[in-house]
């Protein structure tokens, strides 16, 4: 048995479980990302009441403001169940519950557009396979692969952001002089208003394009590869930086990413002096 | 470098975990269709449509979901007041810049009571462009006696792909 394997047997008979620590904690994070969008909620349940909006496009249901009301409480609920519970089964049944009930809000008519949904979506999915994994025996190959997973789905969400922008319109700063600094209300930009030039401005925005489209397209590509806890750093790094320095409504987006990116700090570490051959995580069961 | 110890596979049979691979599985289709965008125009054709709502069919458009585009694409929308045409605009300088999905302007919220609040018809056009493709679409909301706004789909034969 190796060190690595000594070293999480004495964490877990001190009584911490990292895959289900690392579930919960994406659970609190999926629900400060739904409650994080609770004015949304509360302007769509008037707004989608009082000017629907008939497009044959969409299904009926798909259209109602009852389907969002129904899909935010029963993922909110099941989300809230899920991070509290200890019953297996009941975890299982609130995720897919959760996975369901934020399904619908990606394609309802009112809530599609927001990517909040896409990544609580992947969250899901992610909470979904955990939960069905938890009992399992081998919580340091779990846990491992928890945090595979979820940088895996950093990577892509990042790469998803950066494909869109490799287009002259975002490399010469265009779109978002438009969408940040002529008008957005946030600190970053009131500052740059306050202090520079028109002409100034636009060849800041021009930078600031630019080194969102770096860092998204070496992220979105390479993430994925780094050590659990160097990506679970650097993608808490970066995801946080968008909120700060783009716009606080993104919180909604990235607080559940932080979480998920956050899994990767529950692997444990390896002792700088051993070696470990190759596959022995996978052939070593840590007994719980 | 990726650790072998996270994705190696085993004989070992209480360690197979098909979800875990299907997962894996989903993300690297999901990632080779972001990365063909730039390269392959279909590609992005497809997510030019799905932004703006004009996918064939609804459930291939709702198939997409998954697809991240946080801040795809140059998406741009102009709201008039009166029918595209009807009224000659010596300088147009009604649009702006969405972040994604400009069709947003019509059915999200934030849109819904910044331009349908006056339950009067309004001429919604966007466009989105994506290293030379550009995509325009029109949009009639007409007011609904009851309430509310029927949308019409004004270019609905028109391809400006």
């Amino acid at each position: 048995m190796n060190k690595i394997t000594q070293a999480f047997q004495r964490l877990q008979s001190a009584g911490l479980n990292r895959p289900l620590a690392a579930y919960r904690l994406v659970q609190a994070a999926i629900l400060t990302s739904l409650f994080w969008k609770w004015e949304f909620f509360l302007q769509a349940n008037s707004i989608y009441a009082t000017i629907p909006v008939e497009d044959p496009f969409f299904p009926d249901w798909l259209r109602s403001v009852t389907t969002i009301r129904f899909a935010f409480w029963v993922s909110a609920l099941a989300t809230a169940i899920s991070l509290i519970t200890s019953t297996n089964l009941l975890r299982k049944i609130c995720n897919w519950l959760g996975f369901v009930g934020i399904s619908l809000m990606c394609v309802h008519q009112g809530s599609y557009n927001d990517m909040t949904f896409v990544t609580i979506w992947w969250c899901c999915l992610w909470s979904v396979w955990l939960a069905h994994r938890v009992e399992t025996d081998q919580q340091e190959l779990l846990i491992r692969r928890a945090a595979f997973l979820s940088r895996l789905i950093i990577s892509l969400i990042l790469l998803g952001g950066a494909a869109g922008k490799w287009t002259p319109e975002y490399w010469s700063g265009e779109v978002l002089f438009d969408i940040y600094f002529v008008d957005r209300d946030f600190w970053v930009f009131n500052y740059l208003r306050d202090n520079y030039e028109p002409k100034e401005l636009q060849e800041i925005a021009k930078w600031y394009s630019r080194q969102i489209v770096v860092v998204e397209t070496i992220s979105g590509i390479g993430l994925w590869v780094l050590p659990a806890r160097w990506a679970a750093l650097v993608g808490t790094i970066i995801l946080s930086g968008v909120v700060i320095l783009s716009n606080w409504y993104l919180g909604s987006v990235i607080a559940c990413l932080i979480g998920l990116a956050s899994v990767g700090f529950f692997v444990p570490r390896r002792p700088r002096n051993s070696v470990t051959p190759l596959g022995s995580a996978t052939e070593t069961p840590a007994a719980n | 470098m990726v650790d072998s110890n996270d994705t190696s596979l085993s004989n070992n049979k209480q360690q197979r975990d098909w979800g875990f691979y299907c997962i894996i599985a989903f993300i690297g289709l999901i990632a080779a269709w972001l990365l063909l965008m730039p390269l392959i125009p279909g590609i992005s054709k497809h997510s030019l449509q799905r932004f703006h709502l004009r996918t064939p069919s609804f459930s291939v458009w709702a198939a997409q979901f998954p697809v991240p585009s946080m801040y795809n694409f140059a998406n741009q929308y102009k709201v008039e007041q009166y029918p595209p045409g009807f009224v000659m605009m010596i300088i147009d300088e009604n649009w702006r810049y969405a972040n994604h999905f400009p069709a947003r302007v019509i059915t999200f919220f934030a849109g819904r009571s910044e331009f349908l609040f006056s339950q009067q018809d309004r001429w919604f056009t966007l466009k989105s462009s994506y290293r030379g493709q550009v995509l325009e679409s029109k949009f009639h909301l007409e007011a609904q006696a009851e309430g509310g706004y029927k949308l019409i789909r004004i270019d609905e034969l028109e391809e400006s792909l």
